[in-house]
């Protein structure tokens, strides 16, 4: 997979050899650009991982759909109470065309724009999203049947999620965010003798109060994982609490 | 960069805004981080760090990075007519005030008087940058131009947007009217006068003039690096291009080269721009995008 970098070293040695037209070089010049800004943004900076690119990387560690009664991977483990079948969490970045009616939840009062957001004289929206970039993979389909074998999902493996794991973490006090289309959630979560001492939403960025999945947090101490519960009508900011303790997680290790 | 940034985003009258007002917010963010790293004017930012290292790798962020990188490949192109390096010939007339707070700096730093755009190596692999010579680098027009590429990329998901630096400008798809942007150049001397109408999608438009910023002089601020001598022979070049970042280095290029030689640069790149001298003289790519 060519990152932007490699592409950008490739335009170099593209213009050291200096053969053929001018028009390679000059065409060079605006594919070098571009693909500077990308190397740029892909990047982010801090807290500010860019909505779009953390969209990307919660797609690609999605949560598993079916949980196994059978947890092949560890056998001593008590049986975890299977999940009801649940739609796929929708990882979509289409934030201009909501694709699900909203909850009905009073919006707190608008904060003063910088800029003008003008709404437009009302179009009719297009059949799917606009095409966004990165391009975000479609979700898996939900499979039918309990998979007896673990889902690919590299930073939740089956084992995990049965019971208090023995995944060992740092001491010390870790955030991490998760994003989703009414905004981004921090966790907070406390390692104390390797295992997770207490998470807790440090910040809550979304519209609509974080209350709805104010059970979550103690259910990651309970279960030493991120994996928490659904919350139906809050599917969202319950897969963005999640990202968000994934996250911070993976600062432990 | 102290400039004023305005961002306007069209969303369909039955869309919640809040999604757009955090993007904004990190639209914003991008353009304040960029100038954290990338200004002259603060002794701490990582570009001053890295100037008060000459001689030494020194690790740079991918921003700082891939913004000299970038330069270095436009001043390659240009004949160093654009040059990143030309921070010293600025100081010395004068231009170390930031304008915005009219604060006035003074650095450890005695840059050589004769370092180019050559002097700056870079290593991809280890993403460090050494200066081999004391140089002050200037990255304002590669600066601002990746601060609305960068920010545009986070309003992408959003299709019609317009961002307003300072006058550089990136405007995507339509505007409120779902028409393409209408964007005016300003006339170099006839301050309410447009010396065009442009329809524009999903571009840039970067001006570069010698109406702006002038030194203790009097006379405007854009140098040529090459002769180090006050570049007269172009009072306004407008570029336009996909990549504001493109756009704004080769505004200020086409200004250094005048206008038959910068006109020939931006037909090279492939790029649309106009050029207008001193006495009015218009000179055009033939790809200007004219408003009807």
């Amino acid at each position: 997979m060519n990152s932007p970098s490699d592409c950008l070293d490739r335009l170099y040695s593209l213009k050291m050899a200096k053969g053929g037209s001018n028009r390679k070089v000059a065409n060079g010049l605006l594919a070098a650009g571009a693909a500077a800004v990308m190397a740029v943004y892909a990047a982010g900076y801090e807290r500010t991982q860019s909505a779009a690119e953390q969209l990307e990387a919660q797609s690609a560690v999605r949560r598993p759909v079916a949980r196994s009664a059978a947890v092949a991977a560890a056998p001593s483990t008590p049986v975890v109470e299977p999940r009801e079948q649940r739609e796929t969490p929708r990882e979509v970045a289409v934030l201009a065309h909501p694709s699900e009616p909203a909850p009905v939840i009073t919006a707190p009062a608008s904060t003063p724009a910088k800029t003008d957001i003008t709404p437009a004289a009302p179009v009719a929206p297009p059949a799917g999203p606009t095409t966004p970039e990165p391009v975000i993979p479609a979700p898996a389909p939900a499979p039918a049947a309990i998979v007896a074998a673990p889902t690919p999902a590299p930073a939740a493996p089956a084992s995990q999620a049965a019971a208090p794991a023995a995944a060992v973490y740092k001491d010390g006090t870790y955030k991490g965010w998760g994003t989703c289309r009414h905004g981004d959630i921090e966790a907070q979560v406390v390692i104390e003798g390797g295992r997770i001492a207490s998470a807790s939403i440090s910040q809550c960025l979304t519209r609509y109060s974080c209350d709805v999945i104010g059970r979550l947090p103690p259910q990651v101490t309970q279960r030493q994982s991120a994996e928490v519960d659904y919350v139906t009508g809050a599917t969202e900011s319950a897969n963005a609490f999640y990202y968000a303790v994934l996250g911070a997680l993976g600062k432990a290790k | 960069m102290g400039t004023l940034v305005t961002i306007e985003i069209v969303i369909p009258g039955e869309t919640g805004d809040a999604p757009a007002h955090h993007a904004l917010d990190r639209a914003f963010g991008w353009f304040r981080e960029i100038e954290n790293r990338c200004t002259r004017f603060d002794p701490s930012s990582e570009l001053m760090q890295l100037a008060a290292r000459p001689g030494e790798a020194v690790v740079a962020s991918p921003m700082l990075f891939e913004a000299i990188r970038f330069a270095l490949l436009v001043a390659e192109e240009t004949g160093g007519a654009f040059d990143p390096t030309a921070g010293h010939l600025m100081m010395a007339r004068g231009f170390d005030r930031e304008h915005r707070s009219g604060a006035t700096i003074h650095l450890g730093i005695q840059p050589a008087p004769d370092a180019t755009w050559r002097d700056i190596k870079l290593d991809p692999h280890r993403r460090t940058i050494t200066l081999g010579r004391p140089l002050i680098p200037d990255l304002g027009a590669v600066a601002k131009g990746l601060a609305i590429d960068t920010a545009a990329q986070e309003l992408k998901p959003f299709g019609n947007f317009a961002i307003d630096a300072g006058g550089d400008l990136y405007m995507a798809g339509a505007n409120r009217l779902d028409e393409p942007w209408t964007v005016g150049i300003r006339h170099p001397r006839r301050q309410d006068e447009l010396l065009e109408s442009l329809r524009i999608s999903d571009q840039a438009v970067c001006t570069s003039g010698d109406y702006e910023r002038r030194g203790a002089d009097g006379r405007s601020h854009i140098l040529d690096p090459r002769t180090g001598n006050v570049a007269d022979s172009v009072a306004s070049a407008t570029v336009i291009a996909p990549v504001a970042m493109l756009a704004d280095a080769l505004a200020t290029a086409a200004f250094v080269l005048g206008p038959v030689e910068g006109i020939r640069l931006l037909d090279r790149m492939g790029v649309a721009g106009i050029i207008v001298t001193p006495d009015l003289a218009r000179y055009e790519t033939g790809t200007l995008p004219h408003a009807a």
